[in-house]
C-alpha cells in the first residue's frame, strides 16, 4: 500500500459495489473518507505508511449502504468507478463520490488484511 | 388637420399637444372619412399609452433591479408599438387620401390585381452564440459582468418581445425559449430582430451569482463598478453608438429613471430566410467594447423561422364537380372536390370531408401542374377543366367540370389564385411548415428542499462564503417557522456548559472513536460543510461533540443543531461577511496543547466554511476570545491558509 515513488502501485484490491441510498433529497453512501494530496498524511490514523496521502474510509455508519456492500472502517479507496482515489485531493474524491446522477459506486478498496489472506492463502500452496 | 410631418418627430413628448389630440381621438374628427381600421388602430394607440404610463409609474416605484428591467423592458416594447401604430395610421391615411384623389379624377386603375394571401409566420428559439475570451470565459475571481438581454421582433405592424435573459460569461449563447407568430405577413414581409441588453451590475438576487455575493456585500461600490452604474443610468455613453447601426425601432425614452436598454444587435429576415429548420444568420451589431451593455457576440443568430401560408391551411375553394374516372368518356363521377394546399381533394359527398374519410380522388396542384380549359363539351353547357400533372415520365390528366359556367368561372379563378400564391410564397408552398402555438406560459415552480440545510450538497464552487449566504437567504423562511415552533432540541442545553473544558476530553478521546467527533467537523472542506455549518449556528461544538455517543452517530450523523434566531444571526452576516467557527475540524493539530490555542485553531479552520452560522455563536462564544479581523476577506485568507496543511479533514459521502 506504500507508494514508491517511479514505481507502479500495487495491491490487492477487493471490488465493492455500493448502491446509494436516498436520505431526503439526497443520495448518500453511508461513510466518511479522509485523505488526499492537499491533506497532511502524517494525521492519518488508518494509514500504515505515514506519508501515504490515499484516500481513506473514516467512518461508516452502521447499517447503511456502504456497510452493506463490505466497506470497512480503515479501507483505502483505489478507485472509483473508475477514477483514480490514489492521488487527487480531498475534494475531487468527494465529488467523484457523490455524483448526482450515478446510484451506484463501484468501489476498488483495499486493506492491510486482504494481503495477509492473500499472503496466507498463498503460504498454503 | 392631422400633418404628415409629426410623424418625422422621433419623439412624442408626454403631455405634448399631440399626444393629447391622439388621446382625444383628433383624428377621427379629421377631414378624411373614418374607417373602421382607423378606430381599431386608435383603440391600440391608447392602450399602449396607458401600458406606458403604467410600466414608467412601476419603473419610478420599483426597487428591485429585476422589476426595474422587466418594466424597463415593457416600457420599450410600448413605445416602439405605439410608434409602429402611428406609422401605421398614417399610412393608411395617406392611403385614404391617395383613393379619394384617385377617384376624383375618376382614374380606374386595373382592378384586378392579384394580391397573395397571407401567411402565419413563426419565429422560434432563438439562440445568438456569445465569443468570450477564453481567459474571460475561464476567470474565477472578478466582477461578474451580467447583462440582461431581450429580442424586439417587428413584422408589419406586429412587435413582440422575448423575455429577458440574463448573460454573463459563464452562458456560451443567449437563448430565447418564445415562440412568436405573426398573424398577418404578405410575402414581401421584413422581420426585423433586435437585441437589447442593458448593464447589469449589483445583482442581490438570491441564486443568480452566489460566488460574487459575499464580495458584493462585504465591500463598497468599486470605482469601476460605480462608473458602470452611473453610466446605466444616465441617457447613456454609447447610445450615440448603439443608435448608429440603422434605424432602430424604438423611441428615445422619455427620462425615467432605471435602467436602460441599448440596441445592441439587428438583422432582418424575410421569405427567403424561411426554411423549416434550423438556420444561421448574421447580425449587424452595434455598440463597440467600450459601451457598458457590451455583449462579445459572435456575429451570428440561429433561429427557426417557418410561414404557413393560408393558401396551405385553409380550404381556397369547394364546390361539388364531376369527374372523369377511368376510361370511358362518359363515365362523369359526382364529387365534392377542395381545394386546398398542394392537392384537390375530391370526396364522395361533403359529409365525407367533414368525417375526415380517405378522399376517392386526390389530384396535386403544384408548380408543375398544367391547367386549361378544355373546348366545350358538346354535351354539357360548361368548359372541362383539364388538370394535367406529371407523374414521373408520365403525364396525367384530370378532366372535370363544374355545374354551370359560373361554376366553372369561379373554380379557374381558384386555381389561378392558387398558382400566384405559389409563385409568391415559393418555397412555403412545398410543404406545410409545422408551427406551434405558443403554450401560456406556466410560472416556474419552486420546490423548497426539505431535510437539514447540510443536505443541500450542491455547490461546486470552492469555499466561498457567499455560496452559503445564498443557500442561507433561501432557507431563512423555513427555519424561522420551524426555529419558533417548539421546544428547544435537548442538546441545546449543552451550550450551557463551560466550553474550555471541551478541548480537553476532545483530545483524550481515543483515536479510534473520531466517527462520533470528526462527524460534523468531517465536512469542512467540501462545501457540503458550508451549509451544515451554517445550518448549526452554535459553534460550541466541542461540547456538543461530547455529548454524540458512538452508537448514535450514524443517527445523528444527519442531525444538525438549528439556532433559534438563525435570521437574526443571518442579518448580522452581511456586515460581518466572514466566517465564524465551527471547529469541524479534526483532531487538532497534535502540538497544541493548551486549550486555547486549540480552541482558536479549531475556530479558525472552520470559519471558511461556516460563515453565517457562526455569526450567531459569536455572541455566546465572546469568551473564547478569537479576535474578529476587520476586513472579512483578509480573515479568510489567513484562516484558510492556516486551514489547509494543518489539518486531516473528512467528508461524508
Amino acid at each position: 500500500m506504500s507508494f514508491i515513488p517511479g514505481q507502479p502501485v500495487s495491491a490487492v484490491v477487493q471490488r465493492i459495489e455500493i448502491h446509494k441510498l436516498y436520505e431526503g433529497d439526497n443520495l448518500i453512501l453511508g461513510f466518511s473518507i479522509g485523505g488526499g494530496i492537499d491533506q497532511d498524511p502524517t494525521q492519518n490514523p488508518f494509514s500504515e505508511d505515514k506519508t501515504d496521502k490515499g484516500i481513506y474510509v473514516t467512518r461508516v455508519s452502521k447499517g447503511g449502504p456502504a456497510e452493506v456492500a463490505g466497506l470497512r472502517l480503515g479501507d483505502k479507496i483505489m478507485q472509483v468507478n473508475g477514477w483514480d482515489m490514489t492521488m487527487v485531493t480531498h475534494d475531487q474524491a468527494r465529488k467523484k463520490l457523490t455524483k448526482k446522477n450515478e446510484d451506484v459506486v463501484r468501489l476498488l478498496v483495499t486493506r492491510k488484511s486482504l494481503e495477509e489472506t492473500v499472503r496466507q492463502s498463498m503460504m498454503q500452496h | 388637420m392631422f400633418c404628415r410631418n409629426q410623424t418625422a418627430r422621433a419623439t412624442i413628448a408626454r403631455g405634448s399637444a399631440l399626444e393629447m389630440e391622439i388621446r382625444r381621438g383628433k383624428f377621427r374628427q379629421s377631414v378624411f372619412m373614418e374607417s373602421p381600421q382607423d378606430s381599431d388602430i386608435q383603440k391600440k394607440i391608447d392602450y399602449e399609452i396607458r401600458m406606458r404610463e403604467g410600466a414608467c409609474k412601476l419603473l419610478a416605484a420599483c426597487s428591485q433591479r429585476d422589476q426595474a428591467l422587466e418594466a424597463s423592458k415593457s416600457l420599450l416594447t410600448c413605445n416602439a408599438r405605439i410608434m409602429a401604430y402611428m406609422s401605421e395610421l398614417q399610412r393608411m391615411k395617406e392611403a385614404q387620401v391617395m383613393q379619394r384623389v384617385a377617384r376624383r379624377s375618376s382614374d380606374a386603375g386595373p382592378m384586378d390585381d392579384r394580391s397573395p394571401c397571407k401567411a402565419k409566420v413563426a419565429i422560434s428559439d432563438l439562440r445568438i452564440p456569445l465569443m468570450w475570451k477564453d481567459t474571460e470565459y475561464f476567470k474565477n475571481k472578478g466582477e461578474l459582468h451580467r447583462c440582461a438581454v431581450f429580442c424586439l421582433l417587428q413584422l408589419g405592424g406586429e412587435i413582440f418581445d422575448t423575455d429577458m435573459v440574463m448573460v454573463d460569461r459563464t452562458l456560451t449563447d443567449i437563448c430565447f425559449d418564445n415562440k412568436i407568430v405573426f398573424n398577418e405577413a404578405s410575402p414581401g414581409f421584413e422581420l426585423r430582430v433586435e437585441l437589447y441588453s442593458c448593464c447589469s451590475e449589483e445583482d442581490y438576487s438570491a441564486g443568480n451569482t452566489p460566488r460574487k455575493l459575499a464580495s458584493k456585500l462585504s465591500t463598497s461600490l468599486g470605482r469601476s463598478s460605480g462608473k458602470k452604474m452611473r453610466g446605466t443610468l444616465e441617457p447613456g455613453a454609447c447610445s450615440p453608438t448603439s443608435n448608429g447601426g440603422g434605424a432602430a425601432i424604438l423611441l428615445p425614452v422619455p427620462s425615467v429613471p432605471g435602467p436602460k436598454y441599448h440596441l445592441l444587435a439587428h438583422t432582418t429576415l424575410n421569405l427567403s430566410h424561411v426554411q423549416d429548420s434550423f438556420r444561421t444568420h448574421d447580425l449587424t451589431i452595434s455598440g463597440n467594447e467600450e459601451c457598458s451593455f457590451w455583449l462579445p457576440l459572435y456575429g451570428g443568430v440561429c433561429c427557426r423561422l417557418a410561414a404557413q401560408p393560408r393558401c396551405m391551411t385553409q380550404q381556397m375553394m369547394s364546390g361539388c364537380l364531376r369527374v372523369k374516372l377511368g376510361g370511358e368518356p362518359q363515365g362523369w363521377t359526382n364529387v365534392y372536390g377542395v381545394l386546398k394546399g398542394t392537392n384537390l381533394f375530391c370526396y364522395h359527398q361533403k359529409e365525407d370531408m367533414e368525417a375526415n374519410v380517405e378522399p376517392v380522388l386526390t389530384i396535386g396542384i403544384n408548380k408543375e401542374t398544367r391547367i386549361r380549359a378544355a373546348e366545350k363539351d358538346p354535351h354539357s353547357k360548361a368548359q372541362n377543366i383539364c388538370i394535367s400533372n406529371q407523374y414521373g415520365g408520365e403525364e396525367v390528366t384530370h378532366t372535370l367540370a363544374a355545374d354551370s359556367r359560373e361554376d366553372t368561372q369561379l373554380w379557374m379563378e381558384a386555381f389561378w389564385q392558387q398558382f400566384y400564391d405559389m409563385s409568391q410564397w415559393r418555397q412555403c408552398c412545398d410543404d406545410l411548415m409545422k408551427i406551434e402555438l405558443p403554450s401560456p406560459r406556466k410560472p416556474a415552480i419552486v420546490t423548497p428542499k426539505q431535510g437539514a440545510l447540510y443536505h443541500e450538497m450542491v455547490i461546486d464552487t470552492s469555499d466561498d462564503i457567499g455560496t452559503v449566504t445564498d443557500i442561507l437567504a433561501r432557507r431563512i423562511e423555513e427555519f424561522e417557522l420551524r426555529a419558533q415552533l417548539g421546544s428547544p432540541p435537548h442538546w441545546m442545553s449543552l451550550f450551557d456548559e463551560d466550553p474550555p473544558r471541551s478541548p480537553h476530553n476532545h483530545q483524550h478521546l481515543p483515536p479510534h472513536s473520531p466517527s462520533p467527533c470528526h462527524r460534523t467537523p468531517g465536512l469542512l472542506s467540501s462545501n457540503a460543510s458550508l451549509t451544515s455549518d451554517s445550518d448549526s449556528p452554535v459553534s460550541v461544538s466541542p461540547c456538543f461533540r461530547q455529548a454524540w455517543s458512538p452508537d448514535t452517530s450514524s443517527s445523528s450523523g444527519r442531525f444538525r443543531p438549528r439556532t433559534l434566531s438563525l435570521d437574526a444571526k443571518l442579518s448580522t452576516l452581511r456586515g460581518r461577511g466572514y466566517g465564524g467557527f465551527r471547529c469541524n475540524c479534526q483532531p487538532p493539530t497534535a502540538g497544541s496543547g493548551s486549550p486555547r490555542p486549540t480552541q482558536t485553531a479549531l475556530f479558525c479552520s472552520s470559519s471558511t466554511s461556516s460563515s453565517s452560522s457562526s455569526e450567531g455563536s459569536n455572541s455566546q462564544e465572546s469568551d473564547l476570545g478569537f479576535s474578529r479581523p476587520s476586513g472579512a476577506r483578509r480573515s479568510l485568507r489567513n484562516l484558510r491558509a492556516k486551514l489547509d496543511p494543518r489539518n486531516w479533514l473528512q467528508s461524508q459521502v
